[in-house]
C-alpha cells in the first residue's frame, strides 16, 4: 500500500470516528474530505486541482432529472401523513381480521404494506405506525415483544416497496455504475438501467418478504395463541354490508393513488418523476378532503416545511459525498477497492458477499442515503463488470440488505425511531427480542434472493426486456 | 447588552434570514408538482412537450434544496449519527456543534464558495443559456445557486457556533 492509499484508508477511518461525534453527516463527509485533501497536498500525494471538479459536480446534482422525483415523493408521503389514511385503514382492516386469533397482527402487516407503497419514507411510516398501530395492539392484549417487532419490521418495508426514496437513489447510482462498467468492457451503447427497472425488480422480493412475515405471524398465533388474542366482537360494530362500505371507502383512496403512481411507472407510461407529480396531486386532494374546514395554506405550510427539510437533508448528503468521493478517488482509493474486490477468494461470490457484509455493518452507523452515495459509486462499477452480476438484482439485494440492517439491534435506526414514539410500557428489551425473528426472516429472504436472482429480474425483464 | 445577549441576538437574526429564504423556496415544491402534472397532462392528453417547462421544474428543484439547506441546519433537520450525541449533555452537544461548525462546515462551504466563484463568473461572462434552443436562458442564475448555497450555510454555521459558545460560556451545572 503506497502513501496515497494510506491516506485514503485513513480518511475512511477518520470519517467513521468523526461521525460518531454526532455532527451532521453531510458536513462531516465534506469537512473530513477537505482536511484530508489539504494534508494530502502537503504530503505531495493529492493534486488539489482535482477539487476544481467540485462545482460542476454539484451542478450535476442540481440538474439530475432522475433526482427531481425525490422532493415530489417526499411531499406525497408527508402529505399523506396528514390525511389520516393510516388511521382509517387500520380501523377497518383491523375490524375485518381482528376477531381471528392473530388477526390484528395480519391487519397491521397489510396496513404497513399499503402505507409503504403510498409513502416511501421510513421515518414517516415508523412514526405513524408507532403512534397509531402499536398502542392498538397493546390495548388488545398482544404480547409486547410480538407487537413491537411486528410494527418495526412492517414500517421498515417502506425502504423496499416502490416508490421508496432509497430505490430512486439506488437506481440513479446503479445507472451510472452500469454505464461505467459497460464502457470498461468495451460496450459503448449499453441498454440503460433505470429507476423503473429497480422499482419493478423490488416488487416480487418485497411481496415474498411480506408473505414470510405473514407465515411467521400465523405460526405464532397457532402455537402461542395467548400472544395474539382475538378481539372480542363488538356488538355495536358495523358488519356485513355497512362494514364492506367502510372498507371500500378506506381502501379506495390509497389504492387508487398506489395504482396511479406504480401502475403508470411499471406500465411504462410515465417516468418516476411524472408519476410522483400525479401522486403529489392525489395526496393533496386526499388531505384536502379531510381538512375541508381548515384553510388550505394552514394544511400546506407544515407539509412544505418538512418536505423542504427532508429534501435538503438528502441532497446535502449527496453534495458532501460528492466531495468525499472526489478526494477518495484523487488518493487512488477506488483503484485500491477495485484491486481488493477482484483479489478476493471466491471471485464474484466473494466480492459481492464482502460488499454486502460491509454495507450491512455500515448500516449500523450510517443512514441508507450516505451508504448509497459513498459506497455504491465506489464498489458497484467493479461488481458489475464481474460475470453473472445483474444490475437490477444487485440493486434490489442492496436495498433489502440496507433494510435488514435498518432493523437489526442494537443500532438499527428503525428501532431508535420506534423507541422515540412507542408507549412507555415497551422497553428496549421488548423491542430487541421482538425484532429478532423478523431479522432472521430478512436474512432468509436475502439468501433466497441470492440463489434465485430471477425473483428480482423476472418482472423488469418481462416489462422492459432483457438488458 | 452582555456578550451573551449580543451573540444570541446575532444568531437569531441569521436564523430569521435563513428561515425566511427557506420558507419562500419551500413553495418550489408546489410549483414542481403543479408544473410536472401539467407537463404530464400536456404530453398524454395533447401530445405536446415543452423543454421550457421541463427546465422550470429543474430550476425549482435546485432552488429548493440549495436555498433551504441553511434553514434545515437551523431546524436541526440534517441527519446526525446520534448513538452518542442523543444522550450527551447540553454542553457536550454544544462542543460538538462548535467544533463541527468551525472545523467541518465553514471550511467546506468557504472552499465550495471559492471554487465556484470562477466557475460561475465564466457562466455570467457569456450569460450562459440552456443547451436546448427552446430551453431557459438563465443557466448562469442556476449556477449562482452554488455560491449562494455555500455562503448561506457558512453564515448559518456561524450562528450555530455562536449559540454553542453561549451554552458553553454559561455557568450551568455540567
Amino acid at each position: 500500500m503506497g502513501l496515497p492509499e494510506v491516506f485514503a484508508v485513513g480518511m475512511v477511518v477518520a470519517l467513521c470516528a468523526l461521525l460518531m461525534a454526532g455532527y451532521p453527516v453531510a458536513l462531516t463527509l465534506g469537512g473530513t474530505a477537505l482536511a484530508f485533501a489539504a494534508v494530502g497536498h502537503l504530503a505531495g500525494v493529492m493534486d488539489l486541482w482535482l477539487l476544481a471538479a467540485l462545482p460542476p459536480r454539484v451542478f450535476g446534482v442540481m440538474t439530475n432529472d432522475v433526482l427531481v422525483a425525490i422532493p415530489l415523493f417526499v411531499f406525497m408521503g408527508v402529505m399523506l401523513e396528514r390525511s389520516r389514511v393510516a388511521e382509517d385503514l387500520l380501523e377497518t382492516i383491523g375490524r375485518l381480521f381482528g376477531t381471528l386469533t392473530g388477526g390484528l397482527a395480519i391487519a397491521v402487516v397489510i396496513v404497513g404494506v399499503l402505507l409503504a407503497a403510498a409513502k416511501g419514507i421510513v421515518g414517516a411510516t415508523v412514526v405513524t405506525m408507532g403512534l397509531i398501530v402499536l398502542p392498538a395492539m397493546l390495548r388488545h392484549g398482544y404480547d409486547r415483544r410480538l407487537a413491537a417487532g411486528t410494527v418495526a419490521a412492517t414500517a421498515t418495508l417502506a425502504q423496499i416497496f416502490p416508490p421508496a426514496t432509497v430505490l430512486v437513489l439506488l437506481g440513479d447510482q446503479m445507472a451510472n455504475a452500469w454505464q461505467a462498467a459497460q464502457l470498461a468492457k468495451g460496450n459503448f451503447s449499453p441498454q440503460p438501467v433505470t429507476v423503473s427497472d429497480l422499482f419493478a425488480g423490488a416488487i416480487v422480493p418485497a411481496f415474498a418478504l411480506v408473505a414470510l412475515y405473514l407465515v411467521f405471524l400465523i405460526a405464532v398465533a397457532l402455537v402461542w395463541p395467548k400472544t395474539s388474542p382475538a378481539i372480542p366482537p363488538d356488538p355495536a360494530a358495523l358488519r356485513g354490508l355497512a362494514l364492506a362500505r367502510r372498507l371500500v371507502e378506506a381502501l379506495v383512496a390509497p389504492l387508487l393513488l398506489i395504482l396511479a403512481v406504480l401502475g403508470s411507472i411499471l406500465g411504462g407510461l410515465a417516468t418516476p418523476t411524472e408519476s410522483a407529480s400525479i401522486g403529489a396531486v392525489g395526496a393533496v386532494l386526499l388531505a384536502a378532503r379531510r381538512a375541508a374546514r381548515a384553510r388550505f395554506d394552514e394544511l400546506l405550510r407544515p407539509v412544505l416545511a418538512r418536505t423542504a427539510h427532508i429534501t435538503s437533508m438528502i441532497f446535502l448528503i449527496l453534495i458532501g459525498a460528492t466531495l468525499f468521493s472526489l478526494v477518495f478517488r484523487g488518493l487512488g482509493g477506488d483503484d485500491m477497492v477495485h484491486r481488493a474486490l477482484s483479489g478476493l477468494p471466491g471471485g464474484t461470490v466473494g466480492a459481492v458477499l464482502a460488499v454486502m457484509v460491509a454495507m450491512f455493518l455500515l448500516g449500523f452507523v450510517m443512514d441508507a442515503f450516505e451508504i448509497i452515495f459513498v459506497v455504491v459509486p465506489i464498489v458497484a462499477p467493479e461488481l458489475l463488470t464481474m460475470p453473472g452480476v445483474d444490475p437490477v438484482w444487485l440493486g434490489v439485494m442492496m436495498a433489502m440488505n440496507l433494510q435488514t440492517s435498518y432493523l437489526t439491534p442494537p443500532f438499527g435506526p428503525t428501532l431508535f425511531y420506534l423507541r422515540g414514539v412507542a408507549p412507555p410500557e415497551i422497553t428496549t428489551a421488548h423491542l430487541y427480542a421482538g425484532i429478532i425473528p423478523f431479522v432472521a426472516i430478512q436474512l432468509v429472504a436475502l439468501i433466497v434472493l441470492w440463489f434465485v436472482p430471477g425473483l428480482a429480474t423476472w418482472l423488469p425483464h418481462r416489462l422492459y426486456g432483457e438488458p | 447588552m452582555s456578550v451573551h445577549d449580543r451573540l444570541t441576538a446575532a444568531a437569531n437574526r441569521i436564523d430569521r434570514l435563513t428561515a425566511a429564504i427557506g420558507r419562500a423556496v419551500a413553495w418550489c415544491v408546489v410549483a414542481m408538482a403543479a408544473v410536472q402534472f401539467l407537463v404530464v397532462i400536456m404530453r398524454y392528453a395533447l401530445g405536446l412537450g415543452s423543454i421550457w417547462l421541463q427546465e422550470t421544474i429543474i430550476y425549482a428543484h435546485a432552488a429548493l434544496f440549495m436555498l433551504a439547506a441553511a434553514w434545515t441546519l437551523a431546524a436541526d433537520a440534517h441527519v446526525r449519527v446520534d448513538i452518542i450525541y442523543a444522550g450527551a449533555s447540553r454542553r457536550k452537544k454544544a462542543l460538538v456543534d462548535l467544533l463541527g461548525a468551525l472545523v467541518l462546515l465553514i471550511p467546506f462551504m468557504l472552499t465550495l464558495a471559492a471554487l465556484s466563484i470562477p466557475y460561475v463568473a465564466r457562466s455570467w461572462a457569456i450569460l450562459e443559456r440552456s443547451r436546448e434552443t427552446s430551453g431557459l436562458p438563465a443557466v448562469f442564475l442556476l449556477k449562482t445557486l452554488i455560491p449562494a448555497f455555500a455562503i448561506l450555510l457558512a453564515v448559518q454555521g456561524i450562528a450555530q457556533a455562536m449559540r454553542a459558545v453561549t451554552v458553553l460560556a454559561s455557568r450551568e451545572p455540567r
